[in-house]
């Protein structure tokens, strides 16, 4: 138990160390955009008709400690990063932690039900084709893999957008029903929400399950093949009930190890098929952010808020790691 | 004369096997890699495909009959549909294909909307021509600006104007036209080009990145090591388009579209060499212990003739194939970035510059054919990842014995 402890512990501290290494990258990439916040806060008020002088500039930089060495400065966003807390947009002058709040954590179930669809899909599907002889299955699955990769999520999403828009006569775009979009969540509200929300959870999740089935179906055959199967066999135990207590669950760990860099796949996608199916409520903030107005303070804040998920998962996976897996355990726990 | 044949067929025979397996042995690891990737056929296939779309992409001025630019517009066939030439109709049929004269009236009776109408008779034919005179191009054509006025050289390079085919008179659209009257073929074609290029460029660019940090990281080891893998690590967990946005975010409006194009593709270079510095670094970091270093070592070698002579050629092929399966994800992340504005812009032609306004209802009720080019693109990632997929089994030594 002391053992385990320990290694949660180192766990944890190295996903801390590296959310630090993130947050010196992100924060440095804010600071190299042109500009910094007090210019385009002043220059949206001169736009407004008030006059901006170079003192005015460098006393709203004073208040908002821009004059500050650059360490100190990563020093303090980093600490209240890691609260939660980011500071007021450059443009809208707005709460961050407002403003993103509930639409990050929309965004990160749509997410994590496209992984978990994903997962859903192809567990079944990949032990199949590594299981079966059917030459027809096999290849039909190998394209439909080949095309999740070939077709990225955003051009599938066009298509489908294409493809409804021509029969159904609606491009089936958006969160939620006019009628619920300002109320509070309420059933109705979470029925219509899911009556929405399939289309982005499927196309979010199309790559993600192309590249499951493929990973399944190779892990699958490659134990498939060992002599603990044969023997098992041998010793009478067959069918489904062969495959799901030894290969499977020898597959199992490499899957779960994987589980992180999935959810950056579909990170990946999320701003872009955000934007086509008109997700206002998801990540297409993001692209408002940055392309429209060069917002860094929320552009920082949304990149680390979705690599903190992504190490908060892995860091997840290695402790069910850790504990479903005999060989990983021993090592841990001795 | 039968016992010639008889006895002298076994021989033979055992000779073949003889030569066979001795060019088996002796063959390089080259003509090997090439030998087990030629019995893959659907690989085989999807580098014909790759190399007809290369050369249609390089080829484009010539293949195509306009340019891709608004210098090519048509301003009488604004959003056309396309034009499919034909041999026969109702009117009987001809040798030359044809295309069918269009023109657009706007009166009261059309409640003021522009209307194609296309005169099918016989007057309204037009028939293609080919190899036609048409607006010039020209090939490595550049200048070289150094320091100093007297080493400006200005490479003139070789002016075509032939075109493979056109229409007598007006214009012909294969895959119809955008809004301003832009010819979606052409631009299709110089696209595929475009996206070659920034991939190119971008792979190039995570190639040397890759070999040095993985190469300083396996070589020397130790803490040197430790602190580029954690680095390695972070920049691997930030998911890349976020990233890619916050970065393309930076470029000033003022920027010209080639100086674009050039920062876009140093952007995906820049971020994609991580997974390749990580091969690199576990590869040399387990073959630098091995007994044929040491040998090496032992005859005197000095390191760079180890790693020149002995540890580059061991994994040579798996970079060459890591390469090959770098290069879609380089193009995808072109088009997602073209695709939302912060990627290249309007005279520089990609994919994702074509697709930036088809999300309009507009668009998706009555002008489908925006959506061509989509399916090129489709074929060239599937091309490359075919090419990827067969070159990995057939670099793999293994993949023989099973």
């Amino acid at each position: 138990m002391l053992q385990f402890s320990r290694f949660v512990a180192i766990r944890a501290t190295l996903a801390v160390f590296t959310l630090v290494v993130v947050s010196f990258i992100v924060f440095s990439l804010m600071e190299m955009v042109p500009g910094d916040c007090a210019e385009r806060y002043l220059a949206f008020k001169s736009s407004q008709g008030a006059v901006i002088t170079a003192a005015d500039i460098q006393a709203e930089r004073v208040r908002l400690g821009l004059d500050q060495p650059y360490v100190q400065r990563w020093g303090h966003w980093i600490v209240n990063a890691f609260q939660g807390e980011f500071g007021d947009s450059c443009i809208l002058r707005l709460n961050i932690r407002q403003l993103i709040g509930p639409k990050f954590w929309l965004s990160l179930g749509l997410c994590l039900s496209a992984l978990l669809l994903a997962y859903a899909i192809a567990i079944p599907v990949g032990i199949l084709a590594a299981t079966s002889k059917n030459a027809t299955l096999n290849n039909s699955l190998r394209f439909v893999s080949y095309l999740g990769l070939a077709l990225p999520n955003f051009l599938l999403a066009l298509m489908i957008m294409l493809f409804s828009t021509l029969v159904f006569g609606n491009s089936l775009t958006g969160l939620f029903s006019k009628e619920f979009r300002d109320a509070a969540w309420s059933f109705d509200k979470f029925m219509d929400f899911l009556s929405h929300a399939w289309l982005p959870v499927f196309i979010l999740g199309w790559s993600a399950t192309a590249f499951a089935i493929q990973t399944v179906r190779a892990l699958m055959s490659d134990e498939v093949g060992k002599l603990y199967v044969t023997a098992a066999r041998a010793r009478g135990v067959s069918g489904r009930r062969l495959l799901m207590r030894y290969p499977a669950r020898h597959a199992l760990s490499p899957i779960i190890n994987s589980l992180g860099f999935d959810l950056n796949r579909i990170f990946n996608e999320l701003p872009i098929v955000a934007l086509i199916l008109t997700l206002t409520e998801a990540g297409s903030l993001l692209i408002e952010a940055l392309a429209r107005s060069n917002d860094q303070q929320l552009a920082g804040a949304i990149i680390f808020l979705l690599t903190a998920s992504i190490v908060g998962i892995n860091f997840i996976t290695d402790i069910i790691l850790a504990l479903t897996d005999p060989r990983i355990r021993r090592s841990i726990i001795g | 004369m039968k016992d010639m044949t008889d006895t002298s067929n076994p021989l033979t025979q055992a000779a073949d096997t003889q030569k066979r397996k001795e060019a088996y042995f002796t063959a390089s690891q080259g003509q090997l890699i090439w030998q087990r990737f030629k019995r893959n056929k659907s690989a085989l296939a999807g580098a014909w495909v790759l190399i007809i779309l290369i050369l249609s992409g390089m080829f484009a001025p010539f293949l195509t009959p306009y340019e891709p630019t608004i210098g090519g517009r048509d301003k009488d066939y604004l959003n056309g549909a396309p034009q499919i030439p034909s041999f026969c109709d109702s009117n009987g049929c001809s040798l030359r294909p044809f295309i069918y004269t269009s023109t657009r009236t706007r009166s009261i009776q059309t409640n003021f909307r522009w209307v194609t109408e296309t005169d099918t008779s016989l007057e309204g034919r037009r028939y293609l021509t080919f190899f036609t005179k048409g607006v010039s191009y020209t090939y490595f054509e550049f200048d070289i600006n150094l320091p100093g006025k007297a080493l400006d050289f200005h490479v003139p390079g070789f002016k075509f104007e032939t075109h493979l085919f056109g229409v007598e008179p007006g214009m012909i659209h294969l895959f119809g036209t955008d809004s301003t009257g832009k010819d979606i073929f052409s631009r299709t074609l110089t696209a595929v080009n475009t996206s070659m290029a920034v991939g190119t460029i971008g792979v190039i660019i995570a190639f040397v990145l890759a070999l040095a940090i993985g190469g300083i990281s396996g070589y020397y080891g130790g803490w040197i090591d430790s602190v580029l893998q954690m680095f390695t690590d972070a920049i691997k967990t930030i998911p890349s388009i976020p990233l890619f946005m916050a970065l393309a975010a930076f470029i000033p409006d003022v920027w010209s579209a080639e100086a674009r194009f050039f920062f876009i593709s140093m952007v995906l270079g820049l971020i994609g060499w991580t997974t390749l510095a990580r091969r690199i670094r576990t590869h040399l970091l387990s073959e630098r212990n091995q007994e044929y270093v040491l040998a090496a070592q032992l005859c005197g070698a000095s390191p760079a003739h180890v790693i020149r002579r002995h540890l580059l050629p061991s994994f040579s092929s798996y970079i060459i194939v890591d390469l090959v399966i770098s290069f879609p994800y380089m193009i995808l992340s072109e088009t997602a970035l073209s695709f939302i504005g912060l990627g290249l812009k309007d005279p520089v032609n990609s994919l994702g510059v074509m697709l930036q306004n088809v999300t309009s209802a507009d668009v998706l009720l009555n002008y489908q054919w925006y959506f061509i080019p989509v399916l090129f693109f489709i074929v060239l990632v599937l091309a490359f990842v075919f090419v990827g997929d067969g070159l990995r089994d057939a670099a793999d030594p293994y993949s023989d014995s099973k």
